[in-house]
This record gives C-alpha cells, sequence and structure tokens, in this order.
C-alpha cells in the first residue's frame, strides 16, 4: 500500500497500491523503465521498499520465510551457465529440499514442457537465448510454487512456444497458482484475468482486458494505454 | 586503414574511462600502491630478531688489565639486528630457542678469556640457532662472527676462536624447503581469493545471486556453501603440490602434513570471505582485475613468504599481522620445518580461525544488503 521505491533521487515507484487475487493471472503492463521490474523485486524480497508496505501471502515483504512458495523468473536469463541443463534443475530442486526422486520427475515434467528434453545433458552456455529462457522458466516452477512472478517470461521466446508457455500459465492457474506477469507483448496480455497499467511507477488504470477496452472505447491494449496515458497527463 | 576511424576507437576508449570513474583512478592508485610496498618492504635489513646471550665467562687479567673478551664481543653485537636478552642457562636459552621464543643463543663458555688469551684451548662460541629461516639466520651469524672479528682486530690478537653451530630446526634445508610453506599459502590464497572475486561479480552482474536470494536459500548458507568448496578445494590444492614438492624437489617435510593442510583450509575460507566481501565493490569483472594488486602485493611482500617479516621497518610491521597469509605461512613452516603440532602453532590457528568468522560474517552481511 502506497508503496515507494526510490534509488537516488530517481523515483522508480511511486505511491503504488496495487492487490493481486488468490488464483488469478495478473499482468503489469507498462513501457521500459515504467518500474515493473521494480515491483517485482520487491515482491520478491529482494529490495527493501522506501516507503509503504507490501504484503505477499499475508506476510510483510522483505520476508524469507514465504519464499518456498514463490517461484521467481527474473528478466535476465541469469542463469549458471557452466552448468548443464538438468544439473541446474537439480540445484533448485535441492535448494527447495525436494527429495531425489520428486526432483527428477519434476525434472522430467518440465523439460517436456519447455521442450528442452533433447538438451538436457548440454551446457547452459551453449544454449540459444529462447532456450535458456526455456530454462529459466523451469527452474522458477520446480519446486510448485502457489505464487509466481514472472518478469518478461516470453522475451526471445518463439510465437509458437509463448503460446505453450500462456497455455500452461493458464493451467497452473486451474491448479490455483497466482501469477504476476510483466509483459511487452499487448496481445499476450490479453490472457490475462486483470491488467495494470503502469506508467513512471505508479498504476494509471487496473482492469480486465474488456473492461479496459470498453473504458477507452479502443479496441487494443496498445491503444488504451495511450489513451490513459493522455487522460493522467491531461486530465 | 582509415585515421579518423582509429581516432573514433581511441576516443571510444577514453569515453568508457569517463564514464567509468574507478577505473581510470584504480590505474593510476594501483601502481601507486605497488611502488610503494615494494620499496618500503625491500628497503629494510634484518631487525629486532630476539637472540639470547649466556655468558659463563668470567673474564681473564692480562698484564694487570682485567679483560672479558666475551663482553667485547658482545657489546659490538648490531643491536639494531639482535634484541638481546641474557639468561644464565644454556639449558633455558635452548628450550627458548626450541620454542621459538627465540631465534639463537650465543653461549660463552667458561674461561673463554683465559683460553683465548692464553691460547691454551681453541676458544669456542657456542650459537645454538633455529634455521628454519635462512633469511634471518645467515644474517645473524654473519653478525655474529662480525662482531668476533671486530673484537680480535681491536685487541690485535689472532686468536683461535671458533664458532661451533648447533643447529635446532632445518640443520639441512634447501632453501626450497624453506620456501615450500609459503608457496603453498600463497598460491591457495591468491586462487582463491580471485576465483571468488570473479565468480561473484559474475553472479552478481548476471542475475543469479539476485534468483537465488528469492528462493529459501539464506545469505548465510551461500557462503558457507562456498566456503567448504574452497576449503576442500585449498586442501586438494595443497596435497597436489606438497606431493610434486616432495617428489620432483625433494622438498623435506618434518612435521604433520595434516596440519598444514587444516591451516590451508582455513586460509582458503579466509580467502574466499574476502572474494566475496570485495566483490560487492566491483561492479563488473574489468572493475575486480583492478583489485589483484592490492590483494596480491601485500601477501607477496609482507606475510614472510619471500622476505622475512623481521626485515620489514618496524612503523610496517603491524601490517604483516593484519594479513591472514602472514599466520598461514607461519604455521605451515612451523609444521613442516619444525615439526611443530597444533599445540604450538594455535597462535596461528587462533588468528586464522578469527580472520575466518570476521570475514564470513562480513561477507553475509554484504549479500544482505537490500538498497
Amino acid at each position: 500500500m502506497q508503496l515507494v521505491k526510490k534509488f537516488g533521487t530517481v523515483t522508480a515507484v511511486d505511491r503504488l497500491d496495487l492487490t493481486v487475487s488468490e488464483g488469478e493471472i495478473y499482468g503489469l503492463l507498462g513501457p521500459n523503465g515504467a518500474g515493473k521490474t521494480t515491483i517485482i523485486r520487491i515482491l520478491s524480497s529482494l529490495l527493501v521498499p522506501t516507503s509503504g508496505e507490501a504484503y505477499v501471502l499475508e506476510r510483510r515483504v522483505p520476508d524469507k520465510s514465504i519464499a518456498s512458495n514463490i517461484g521467481y523468473m527474473p528478466q535476465e536469463t541469469a542463469l549458471d551457465t557452466g552448468l548443464k541443463v538438468t544439473e541446474l534443475l537439480e540445484f533448485y530442486g535441492e535448494i527447495f529440499g525436494l527429495p531425489r526422486s520428486a526432483i527428477i520427475e519434476k525434472e522430467n515434467e518440465l523439460l517436456r514442457f519447455v521442450d528442452l528434453e533433447a538438451w538436457k545433458n548440454t551446457l547452459i552456455a551453449h544454449l540459444s537465448g529462447g532456450m535458456k529462457h526455456r530454462v529459466s522458466l523451469a527452474c522458477a516452477l520446480i519446486h510448485d510454487p502457489c505464487l509466481l512472478f514472472l518478469d518478461e517470461p516470453t522475451v526471445g521466446v518463439d510465437p509458437e512456444l509463448r503460446l505453450a508457455f500462456w497455455d500452461h500459465f493458464h493451467a497452473l492457474k486451474d491448479t490455483g497458482t497466482t501469477i504476476l506477469i510483466t509483459t511487452h507483448y499487448m496481445d499476450e496480455a490479453r490472457r490475462c484475468d486483470k491488467i495494470g497499467f503502469i506508467r513512471r511507477g505508479r498504476i494509471i488504470a487496473e482492469g480486465s482486458p474488456t473492461e479496459l477496452l470498453e473504458k477507452t472505447e479502443t479496441t487494443s491494449l496498445e491503444d488504451a494505454f495511450v489513451e490513459f496515458s493522455r487522460q493522467e497527463v491531461t486530465p | 586503414m582509415k585515421i579518423y576511424r582509429c581516432l573514433a576507437v581511441t576516443k571510444r576508449v577514453f569515453r568508457d574511462l569517463k564514464n567509468d570513474r574507478r577505473t581510470p583512478a584504480l590505474m593510476f592508485l594501483a601502481p601507486l600502491f605497488a611502488m610503494f610496498v615494494f620499496g618500503v618492504a625491500f628497503s629494510g635489513d634484518v631487525k629486532d630478531v630476539p637472540v639470547i646471550v649466556v655468558n659463563a665467562d668470567e673474564g681473564s687479567t692480562a698484564q694487570g688489565v682485567w679483560i672479558s673478551l666475551s663482553e667485547e664481543i658482545i657489546s659490538q653485537l648490531d643491536r639494531q639486528m639482535l634484541d638481546i636478552t641474557t639468561l644464565k642457562s644454556a639449558d633455558e636459552a635452548r628450550n627458548d630457542v626450541e620454542h621459538g621464543r627465540a631465534l639463537a643463543a650465543i653461549v660463552f663458555p667458561e674461561h673463554f678469556t683465559q683460553e683465548v688469551i692464553t691460547a691454551s684451548f681453541p676458544g669456542e662460541i657456542q650459537v645454538i640457532i633455529d634455521r628454519s629461516n635462512p633469511n634471518v639466520a645467515n644474517p645473524v651469524l654473519k653478525s655474529i662472527t662480525a662482531a668476533m672479528t671486530g673484537t680480535m682486530q681491536e685487541i690485535g690478537q689472532e686468536a683461535p676462536i671458533t664458532i661451533h653451530e648447533d643447529s635446532i630446526f632445518g640443520k639441512n634445508a634447501s632453501f626450497m624447503d624453506y620456501f615450500f610453506p609459503g608457496i603453498l599459502s600463497f598460491v591457495a590464497y591468491l586462487l582463491t581469493i580471485l576465483l571468488t572475486l570473479i565468480t561473484f561479480v559474475g553472479e552478481r552482474v548476471s542475475g543469479t545471486l539476485d534468483r537465488l536470494l528469492a528462493t529459501p536459500l539464506r545469505e548465510s548458507e551461500i557462503v558457507t556453501g562456498y566456503a567448504l568448496a574452497f576449503g576442500l578445494l585449498g586442501t586438494l590444492q595443497s596435497a597436489f603440490l606438497l606431493t610434486v614438492g616432495v617428489l620432483v624437489f625433494k622438498v623435506t617435510v618434518v612435521g604433520n602434513v595434516a596440519v598444514a593442510f587444516v591451516v590451508i583450509a582455513l586460509l582458503a575460507v579466509v580467502s574466499q570471505s574476502l572474494g566475496i566481501l570485495l566483490s560487492g565493490l566491483a561492479k563488473r569483472e574489468v572493475q575486480a582485475i583492478q583489485f589483484f594488486p592490492f590483494v596480491v602485493l601485500p601477501a607477496f611482500l609482507l606475510s614472510g613468504i619471500f622476505w622475512p617479516i623481521e626485515a620489514i621497518p618496524s612503523w610496517l610491521r603491524p601490517a604483516s599481522y593484519m594479513i591472514p597469509p602472514t599466520y598461514a605461512v607461519d604455521a605451515c613452516r612451523d609444521v613442516m620445518l619444525r615439526g611443530w603440532g597444533l599445540e604450538k602453532i594455535w597462535i596461528d590457528i587462533v588468528a586464522l580461525v578469527g580472520f575466518a568468522s570476521l570475514f564470513l560474517m562480513i561477507a553475509v552481511l554484504s549479500l544482505r544488503r537490500r538498497d
């Protein structure tokens, strides 16, 4: 509530109020530098807000005790490139305290899902950018988290696989997983239950994709964003 | 080749430097630091070496004048080099040398002066000396010989005086025997610190550290995990080097090598914590590389690996005792050359454990920053 994060004189998040309901896919949409990543980093307990409060799974963050229920996928791939795909997945499985058999089972399931079965014994350094993104997503899902923070998860992923990703996000949602996602792809954003348009660290509009389009009488979320931005500048 | 394109590249390099103020600052600071450390550390002679004098000589009267050659020789000893204390018993002096409380003991026997003056027997000075550090032992022996020769020239007598050297440690030690424990410590320190520094800067820059910190993994667990890995690697590395040292260079090991491995493992833990700490100061791998002179030179010059601590100017000597490798080098030499065990090198172990605990704690705190 009224969350603020400043880096020196720059205000990255400005009096932000945001609520994500359990079991929904919430999309944060906005231009580069709008504060999307900072919000996700605060909610993942990686940054301390300058002022205001943020609660995740009913715990005020930063709080390490909820980390085992959260899956975090950063914008950069952030993978240990010196490991093979399976070695990295096993490492994350071990961190989350999964038994060996569960790790193997989950690893096989995720490798099928991200279509990397043929590459499982390849060094991550030798994978393409898109493949690294897929491994990154698999790492975030290894422990079956009930809450997912996905920062630009489909950047560099080919259109076919992007569709598969979104199908999987919805499958996760159906099992009760809550997802907070940032994306640049407006067509993808339509598949969110709720969208928050973010500009200069503030939510300028919020609602389901249909509601946002209706309010602005536009046909695309891109146009809707521009319209809300215009309204904010000239109220 | 077009000169304007070359100049564009040159300009880009300078623009890079302009935007990264730390790099040019380190480019000038690092050599200045190197020059300073080299200049100061190598400018001194061996000083303040603890030496015991046991004088049982009662002097003698020659042509109605009482004379004591032993007192004359003692007065000519270099007081800057030797920090002299006197004891009554040669056994007590030997015990002090054996326990490392003194480097040498000079023992003048009874009737020394009389025997020399009457030339009834060749006068013999016994020097009980710890030869585990030839860089210190040799100058000390030279100094004793010079005092003896000086005295005899002064009284105009060519007397038959000999020095009976009684080496306690390192009797047949080669320079490599002395040098090797230093190499073990230096290699473990250098490689661990550099490897951790580069790895952690990479972890920070690539975002993998953030990713780890978003999991249940705690900062203390990351640091402890690294400490265990590098402690083990340090031990394996020293075991490998020791095997090569013994087989190829015929290095003599008097003590229990397992104790030396414990020391090296501790040093590796200290070094990895220091690497993690330094990684917080570098934003890129290039900046991390610029820390090397600050890490390498003090250890190289001030920790007694090549240059004895006794030869470092006294005002700079406290700096030697603030560098972890100093304790590891000392402990490894004690074990490998003197054959000492944990009961005698415990001060070095305590110092290394202290450094390890302090640096590990600060390393954990440095990872906890959430600005």
